[in-house]
């Protein structure tokens, strides 16, 4: 396995221009926390983006930073809370921007701060034969041309190698909390209908975390009404994180699941399996299997209920649901990876 | 050459006499819309399920008409003014609500149900969809898909794009894909979310899996006027920079304020050189909080007036003065040309000034409301066309306006789209490496290229492999080309 680690968007283009003239397939990697989502696709070298990882542009009056994307998300989290803000990834802090977009990862808090691939406005894109695509703008808001970036955002690095993005960022709420009761998807539920604007309701099995945040204040009154429908609920410490066990944390063994489905089919599907942490009104669920069978198993569940199950660590590769528009994705992969060498076999369609 | 009577038998055949429309009135009223840019079309279509929708598409095909796909009519880009020989499928006949699931946060829906219709229908449920763009009365679901529609609210809660689960699309060829999911995420590239914002020119649109938003409990609005343009953008940096992301933030100048207090009676300041329409909304205690924030905001930049709404009907009037923007500047002279762009949040007084001066220099005259929060401009001429050389000094002023918010390092469209009328201003912020690469979007969705033709990419964007491929394999991309440029009405 062969290692291009540049330093530079010329670098990216010149070594992209160069694998396509010559058939050499590459994967690009950044931090390697969502690498494993994604089906086996054998590649001759992978492409690091970890030396780019400057900072372009930060102001934080507009609520945009403009990083290149081997960024760490913990050093991104760090700059933006010096002044009050952040990007709401909640990754891992040694995952990299790039990687969390390309995997389409999504934040526990969705409820709250809403799909992080709306956060990408703009994206500096080198495609399988080096060519350098720009797509979006600087500007919170715009409709001008056809958005790249979000065919991008979500495509395992089989359309380009994304070097650089601009993304919307948002204030740090004043105060967090973290409640946890016991309970489970009905009551995880049941809040976050009746809770407003609560950032997340995350239902083990037998246990129900509750995410608030905003002003002090604010705080305080969500954490009563959530009293009400919980009296068991605890208030954790100040700063706890949210979820308190986050995927990554989990044991390192088997495969842990991405469930995506509508969120009144969680409960239903879910029902029997020992360890997920499911997010109540979102339809977003991290299920463990520990062997081949459970995740068969689990998989058949989640895809008879529409939805979709690709692992995020282990082996197990995206599952079985197939996506709409075959052709379009064709005709994509053939247009911004002429020569196939972008991780071939990696994404959805197997393109 | 397009058959155009055969087309129209078959149409006719199969959604009914009264659903295709033939008549030079017709024509004529369907050859624009709400821009400034008239065509002509061949037939109109008024089909009513996503069945007559494939029918259409496929009949266009055998027979060599383009298709362009049209919701109310309210754009202002021209993005569904149709050219030449084409048939115009409207979809403002599919107007059901199909069904609407609190518990999975999503309403199914056509694309013909103007924005407003669903919003009163999913009010008593609790449920709102957030976006609001000024013409929500008439635009519809399937045009606020087409242009990723804004709104005064789409500040703190996302375009539309943010409140599209999934979209029914009849596909150029009149195959029907489903894309997006009614889950959070869907297998494969986002079509989806290329899609919304695509102005026609991918697909016909015939569902939409709408996110639908509770509606907070708590909500207030306050008005505030201060003697410079300066002072109230300054509020605006102030309010973020206070941590508060509001659900509306809007700005209008002298000019509006004078013409729409005139019509709504809202108890705008007329004397203010600009005023800021602010709404906060969440729990009571996080309003109480914003409120406090954005209060200090205003009064360290001079506030001169503040108006705070005490009730729902309060709240109603402060908002009317800013919906009915559009219609007060008719106060002003009978036309009008409004704009749409987007420039960083901090350049908003300088390109405001720019405005002013690029008015002047035309001999014009200039309002402005727009929203601030997202620095999404919306420079408004007020003209009277029957006056000789005016519309050239409007359109030689609208064009340096594009120049100035470019030059600014803003977007050329903020909410409005592309379209026609801003098609050949993409080489000004894409390059051509760019714009060949929305070009191969473009194909891989439709490599033929029947759908709303000359739309959105300037002349010349070219997807490399795909011009190849789509050579001779269909008469709607050879015919487009030699279609009759449009006139400025």
């Amino acid at each position: 396995m062969d290692l291009i680690h540049p330093r530079t968007l010329a670098d990216v283009a010149e070594a992209l221009g160069e694998a396509s003239s010559h058939g050499r397939r590459v994967l690009a990697v950044g931090g390697r926390r969502h690498i494993d989502k994604g089906n086996p696709s054998e590649v001759d070298a992978e492409l690091w983006t970890t030396q780019l990882d400057q900072v372009v542009a930060y102001d934080p009056a507009e609520m945009l930073v403009v990083v290149q994307a081997g960024m760490r998300c913990g050093t991104l989290a760090e700059l933006l809370a010096e002044h009050k803000q952040e990007w709401p990834a909640d990754a891992p802090p040694d995952a990299t921007v790039g990687g969390v977009i390309a995997s389409a990862s999504s934040s526990p808090r969705r409820l709250r701060v809403g799909a992080l691939r709306d956060t990408v406005v703009e994206m500096e894109l080198v495609t399988g034969d080096g060519r350098i695509v720009h797509s979006g703008a600087r500007t919170v808001k715009n409709v001008t041309g056809y958005d790249l970036h979000r065919l991008a955002t979500g495509s395992l690095g089989t359309l380009g190698v994304i070097t650089q993005v601009a993304l919307k960022v948002r204030p740090l709420p004043e105060r967090t909390l973290t409640l946890t009761t016991p309970g489970d998807l009905s009551l995880a539920s049941t809040i976050a209908a009746e809770v407003p604007l609560v950032a997340g309701a995350l239902a083990a099995p037998d246990a129900v975390e509750v995410r608030l945040e905003g002003w002090a204040d604010e705080v305080d009154e969500l954490a009563v009404l959530v009293s009400r429908l919980a009296p068991d609920a605890e208030p954790r410490d100040d700063g706890a994180p949210f979820p308190v066990e986050p995927w990554w944390t989990w044991p390192e063994e088997g495969t842990i699941v991405e469930a995506a489905l509508a969120p009144s089919k969680l409960g239903p599907t879910l029902a029997g399996i020992d360890r997920y942490s499911a997010l109540a009104a979102v339809g977003l669920a991290w299920v463990a299997a520990s062997t081949e069978a459970e995740l068969a198993a689990i998989r058949s569940r989640v895809e008879a209920a529409g939805g979709i199950a690709p692992a995020i660590r282990g082996p197990g590769g995206l599952g079985a649901a197939t996506p709409a528009g075959t052709e379009v994705h064709r005709r994509l992969r053939t247009s911004f990876d002429p020569a196939g060498i972008l991780a071939p076999g990696r994404a959805w369609t197997n393109a | 050459m397009a058959d155009v009577d055969a087309a129209r038998r078959e149409l006719e055949a199969v959604l009914g006499p009264g659903a295709v429309l033939a008549d030079a009135l017709a024509l004529r009223l369907y050859a624009r819309d709400a821009s400034m840019v008239e065509g002509g079309c061949a037939l109109v279509a008024l089909p009513t399920t996503t069945e007559q929708v494939q029918v259409c598409v496929r009949i266009a095909a055998a027979h060599g008409l383009p298709i362009v796909p049209r919701g109310s009519g309210t754009g202002l880009a021209g993005g569904a003014t149709p050219m030449g020989d084409s048939l115009v499928v409207v979809t403002a006949r599919m107007t059901r609500v199909v069904e609407v699931r609190p518990e999975d946060r999503l309403a199914w829906v056509e694309p013909g149900v103007p924005n407003l219709d669903l919003a009163n229908h999913l009010r008593p449920g609790g449920f709102t969809f957030a976006p609001d763009p000024s013409s929500q009365q008439t635009s519809s679901i399937g045009g606020n898909v087409s242009t990723n529609a804004g709104g005064p609210h789409c500040l703190a809660y996302g375009v539309t794009s943010a409140h599209v689960l999934a979209l029914d699309v009849v596909m150029p060829d009149g195959s029907l894909e489903q894309f997006g999911a009614e889950g959070p995420e869907a297998p494969g590239y986002d079509l989806r979310g290329v899609v919304v914002g695509s102005e026609g020119t991918l697909g016909i649109v015939t569902r939409v899996c709408v996110r639908i938003v509770p509606i907070p409990p708590a909500v207030r609005t306050m008005l505030f006027g201060f003697d410079t343009v300066e002072a109230c953008a300054a509020t605006v940096t102030s309010i973020i920079a206070r941590g508060v992301v509001p659900a509306a933030v809007e700005m209008m100048d002298q000019g509006i304020v004078r013409a729409v207090e005139r019509f709504a009676h809202a108890g705008y300041p007329v004397e203010a050189a600009a005023v800021l329409l602010v709404e906060v909304d969440g729990t009571e205690a996080g309003v109480a909080a914003e409120t406090r924030e954005v209060e200090a905001a205003a009064a360290e930049n001079e506030v001169s007036s503040v108006l705070v709404a005490a009730d729902d009907a309060e709240r109603a009037l402060l908002w009317k003065g800013r919906k009915s923007a559009f219609g007060a500047i008719a106060q002003i002279a009978p036309h009008y040309h409004l704009h749409d762009c987007v420039v960083p949040r901090t350049k908003l007084v300088e390109v405001m000034r720019g405005v002013y001066a690029i008015a002047e220099r035309h001999g014009l005259v200039v309002t402005n409301v727009f929203h601030a929060g997202d620095g999404n401009l919306h420079p408004l001429f007020s003209f009277d066309r029957s006056v000789p050389g005016t519309l050239e000094r409007v359109l030689r002023a609208s064009d340096e306006v594009v120049r100035l918010c470019v030059d600014a390092g803003g977007a050329l469209s903020g909410e409005h789209g592309i379209g026609l009328e801003k098609r050949d201003f993409m080489p000004l912020v894409f390059s051509a490496t760019d714009l060949d690469a929305q070009a191969c979007v473009r194909g891989s969705f439709d490599p033929d290229g029947r759908m709303n033709p000359q739309k959105v990419l300037p002349d010349g964007a070219r997807c490399g492999e795909f011009a190849l491929a789509a050579a001779g394999s269909g008469d709607a991309a050879a015919d487009a080309a030699d279609l009759p440029e449009s006139s400025w009405i």
